[in-house]
């Protein structure tokens, strides 16, 4: 019904979606499995119309006859509903019927909520979940996609979810279910492909969640018998697939230390590292006790850190990812903290660049800092870590040597063991 | 900056077709002379610039944070009214007592957001009817001149040292200006205040608190636009009357947007408003034209510059 | 005495029912002043297509700048005040012969229908049980999710601002029926968004309040003709400082569309 053809797309230098193929038939369960980043969601998005593909085709051949658009329901990972209003109301406000009809429309959806009137504010998370797939329902598409729709929901609503999908996908529709949660996809997906940065490494009916967890993430390279370096330090990796609580955890560590005893490498920089409109010297000195100094100190720091910049005036909004990237690291760094917290510190950078940062959180544990690394980045946590744990769903696992992890970190990250 | 000089040419040039399209062609002239083409022009020019660059000051001050303090009229007019009843002590403490009211008078707002979430975009303008009944209240009432007859004070208790009709006001607002420039740009506050107000994340991470530093930013704003008032008490009117704030706190944002935010260059913004009104005024006498070209070229800035800009 | 209070409230009602509409849409008109007296002008110029035809150009200068520029909503509406209050001034004199004198001519009683009753049921009708009036507060409160389900929010805010002209301009004749005079709107758009806020923008909210801020300015006017009556001022005070409160939730629950004033 739906067919992909060697569709790719680009953001600047990420190649989101890289030479994908594949087909979806009528009736089938797609499991889209993957870490965060490895092009799901931008995936679908292509074939939902919301983005256009850089090259490629997308062939859809509806019931309907030719000329006719796919109908298509895209149930997103946050919720777009309107608190103040009732359920009913969002119901009218997705499908153009009439807010006294919703109870009628969720009858016929065969999902259980009750109580119309209630507004969408006062409804649990799982239920609102449960709002957002009747209104994706409602409007009988004949593609249904949803975007990590357990992620709050409990192990019994899971199930219920389930039971709608094999409903609906009985009756025809098609469905694609993006999940990083592998046990649940292996139980209800007729078929799964696992998504990698961006490419589709494996497609298959028959494997079983070990199997497909291990395909999920790339098995971290390199040996572990390098002479550990003796420092005073530590580095930690917190590892994880991305929304399992590093935010929380980070900003935990962020309330528990006073600002000026910690670094922090926040994980979006623009949002929450610089402020682009700010010098390169004003941001530095953000931070610093004696602002003046700092802003002395600046033109050594860029040298230092070799930031290619015009110079310390230079707006912190006009530099490179990288730059930026080595800005934060050298303001935060270079007050030589006890603790520093790192939150995705490579994210974005291309491998000088990368290579640099590794560099300089490598020092400044010789120097004696602790270093808590949070990263879904496996080659970059085995290659610095002394200790890796893996977080999943806000619980951190026991502390483990690279060499213990390397077997065990894909099926923890995955929630499988 | 060539931004605002463009919106001052494109508006004057405005000006100037509404002046030959109503049959008026001598409008500019008109505007020029009763502005700055006599000693007494200047002066009126000078006078009214002072309390304008005061209010934008004010806004410039808060929105560098971040926040929206269009409340310079209920400030303006608690720094009159605080400067009234503390004139009995002297200029000085008149002076530091209109700051001081001011700046509580801003805080309520900002507290209430703080608080209770409640927008500074309303709170303010409610704050400002608040304050223009008090002043109805106290000029009909408690502070009303001792014949009882005008809807006016006594004259003030103290006044500002004058040179004619100049007052130590327009040197007191330039100094404002200065210090607000050198707080923003020379300080550690000032560095913080501009990072809330470019990205409050970013300034959260970094160890701001975001409510304490917006508060703060708000006090300092309020301030301004009470010394605005107290100064034209003291400075100018000798009395309080009703109206007596008539439209500076909102002229403010003008002023605060043709200076682009920059607290020195609300001295120049303000001059040329100043010049606008004064000159108005002159058209208004010499030729019947409505002196609210003025304000028409006012939004004429506005409008203008927010073309090229879109602001927060 | 109380009709006479009935039909001087009427620019205030009418542009109060104006601005709800927009505020549930998720914008605030600060400019809803400016609309005012220019409508007061046209009206008195061009009769009562005219008042309505002013109000439609100032809906469409704020909804150029705000919907289509993307423009800070306050600065905007500033602007348009200060705009408003320069062309109108300046026009009053210019073309003085043609204005003074000139009353509005309106049909007071209907309008006193209209606006006290009518009008309120048809926006309540419209706001809470059509589909229209659904996705215009949908605008308000999420318009990413309005989007999401494909509508369009600028063209629902754009329909906002028209229905305000509409009443606004209706205000504006009614507000010049004993003719037109500089500035004399004299705050009365500013004090229709207080009484949004303080009615928490529900239609019989706005109506209470605009019944209690006209009986209050009325009773205003009562006092200082008959004496001194310092008081007045405190009680034209009473009902800011309650809108106040209830900002701060302190007198009952408040919830603001929680989409205004962004874009």
């Amino acid at each position: 019904m739906l067919a992909i053809d060697h569709v790719s797309k680009s953001f600047g230098a990420t190649r989101a979606v890289d030479d994908v193929s594949l087909t979806i038939e009528r009736g089938e369960v797609v499991g889209l499995v993957g870490e965060n980043g490895a092009g799901k969601t931008t995936l679908m998005r292509i074939v939902a119309g919301e983005l256009t593909a850089d090259s490629g085709t997308i062939t859809a051949r509806t019931g309907e006859g030719a000329g006719a658009p796919l109908r298509i329901g895209f149930v997103h990972q946050h919720f777009m509903l309107v608190s103040d209003f009732t359920i009913a109301e969002n119901l009218a406000l997705a499908t153009g019927a009439r807010p006294r009809d919703a109870e009628a429309i969720i009858e016929r959806s065969g999902i259980e909520l009750r109580d119309v009137n209630r507004r969408a504010r006062d409804l649990a998370v799982g239920e609102k979940s449960k709002l957002e797939l009747i209104k994706a329902i409602a409007r009988k598409p004949e593609l249904l996609i949803l975007d990590e729709p357990t992620s709050v929901l409990t192990p019994y609503e899971s199930d219920e979810l389930f039971r709608v999908m094999r409903r609906i996908a009985s009756e025809g529709t098609a469905i694609v279910f993006i999940s990083h949660k592998v046990r649940e996809v292996v139980e209800v997906a007729t078929r799964v492909a696992v998504m990698r940065r961006g490419r589709v490494v494996v497609e298959s009916s028959k494997m079983n969640a070990e199997e497909l967890a291990t395909a999920m993430v790339e098995s971290p390279r390199g040996d572990f018998g390098r002479s550990v370096e003796s420092r005073t330090g530590e580095i930690v990796a917190i590892v994880g697939v991305a929304g399992n609580g590093q935010r929380e955890l980070a900003d935990q560590l962020l309330r528990e230390h006073p600002r000026t005893r910690l670094g922090f490498i926040p994980e979006d920089r623009t949002r929450d590292g610089l402020v682009a409109e700010m010098t390169i010297a004003e941001n530095v000195a953000l931070i610093a006790d004696d602002w003046r100094a700092a802003t002395r100190h600046t033109p050594a720091l860029i040298e230092q850190y070799a930031i290619r910049a015009e110079g310390a005036s230079q707006l912190a909004g006009a530099l490179s990812g990288g730059n930026q990237q080595k800005v934060i690291l050298a303001r935060e760094i270079d007050r030589a903290p006890e603790l520093i917290v790192a939150a995705e510190p490579t994210r974005g950078l291309d491998i000088e660049a990368t290579r640099f940062v590794h560099e300089q959180l490598r020092r400044a544990a010789n120097r004696g800092a602790k270093i808590m690394l949070i990263t879904s980045d496996l080659d970059e946590a085995f290659d610095l870590a002394d200790t890796i744990q893996v977080i999943y769903r806000g619980k951190l696992s026991e502390r483990m040597t690279p060499g213990d992890a390397s077997s065990r970190v894909a099926a923890l990250m995955a929630g499988v063991a | 900056m060539k931004r605002a000089l463009a919106a001052v040419a494109a508006s004057i040039a405005l000006l100037w077709i509404v002046g030959i399209t109503s049959g008026h062609p001598d409008l500019l002239r008109i505007l020029a002379s009763g502005s700055i083409g006599s000693t007494f022009a200047i002066e009126g020019t000078l006078l009214k610039s002072v309390p304008l660059l005061l209010t934008g000051l004010a806004v410039v001050v808060a929105f560098r944070a971040g926040v929206w303090n269009i409340g310079g009229e209920g400030q303006f007019i608690a720094g009159a009214l605080a400067a009234f009843i503390a004139a009995p002590l002297g200029v000085v403490i008149a002076i530091l007592a209109s700051m001081l009211a001011g700046a509580l008078w801003a805080s309520i707002a900002s507290l209430m957001r703080v608080w209770r979430n409640a927008p500074e975009v309303l709170t303010t303008i409610l704050l400002n009817f608040i304050g223009i009944e008090l002043l109805g209240y106290c000029v009909n009432g408690p502070l009303q001149e001792e014949g009882g007859r005008y809807p006016e004070s006594d004259t003030v208790a103290a006044s500002l040292p004058q040179l004619g009709v100049l007052h130590a006001g327009i040197a007191l607002a330039v100094i404002a200006a200065i210090a607000a420039w050198w707080l923003i740009y020379r300080t550690k506050e000032g560095l913080r205040l501009r990072a809330t107000g470019f990205n409050p994340s970013a300034a959260h991470y970094a160890g701001i608190s975001v409510n304490a530093q917006i508060a703060r930013a708000m006090a300092i704003s309020g301030g301004v636009a009470g010394l605005a008032g107290g100064i034209e008490l003291l400075g100018v009117t000798h009395r309080l009357f009703e109206r007596f704030a008539a439209g500076y706190g909102y002229s403010g944002i003008a002023v605060a947007l043709l200076a682009q935010l920059h607290p020195l260059a609300t001295i120049a913004a303000a001059a040329f408003f100043g010049a606008l009104v004064t000159g108005a005024g002159e058209l208004q006498r010499a030729a019947n034209i409505s002196s609210s070209v003025a304000t028409f070229g006012q939004a004429i800035v506005i409008l203008l510059l927010i073309m090229r800009r879109k602001t927060t | 005495m109380i009709e006479l209070a009935i039909i001087a409230t009427l620019p205030l009602l009418l542009a109060v029912e104006g601005e709800l509409i927009v505020q549930r849409a998720g914008m605030i008109n600060l400019g809803i002043e400016g609309m005012l007296l220019t409508a007061a002008l046209t009206t008195v110029l061009f009769g009562f297509a005219g008042g309505i035809a002013g109000a439609l150009l100032i809906a469409l200068l704020f909804g150029f700048f705000t919907i289509r520029v993307g423009a800070d909503q306050i600065v905007i509406g500033t602007a348009i005040n200060l705009f408003a209050l320069g062309i109108t001034g300046f026009i009053y004199r210019e073309w003085n012969a043609q204005i003074v004198g000139v009353t509005s001519n309106i049909n007071s009683t209907a309008i006193a229908i209209a606006a006290w009753i009518v009008i309120p049921i048809a926006l309540a009708l419209m706001l809470w049980r059509t589909n229209f009036g659904l996705r215009l507060r949908a605008c308000g409160e999420n318009p990413e999710a309005v989007r999401a389900s494909g509508h369009s929010v600028a063209m629902l805010r754009w329909s906002a601002l028209i229905i305000e002209a509409l009443l606004v301009g209706t205000a504006g004749a009614a507000l010049a029926r004993t003719g037109f005079a500089e500035n004399m709107s004299a705050g009365r758009g500013y004090i229709a968004l207080s009484i949004v806020i303080f009615g928490r923008w529900k239609v019989k909210g706005v109506l209470l309040g605009s019944a209690l801020f006209g009986a209050a300015a009325v009773v205003q006017y009562a006092l200082q003709a008959a004496s001194r009556g310092v008081q007045f001022h405190l009680l034209l005070a009473v009902p800011y400082v309650v809108t106040l409160l209830i900002l701060c939730g302190i007198a009952g629950r408040v919830r603001a569309p929680e989409a205004l004033g962004k874009s």
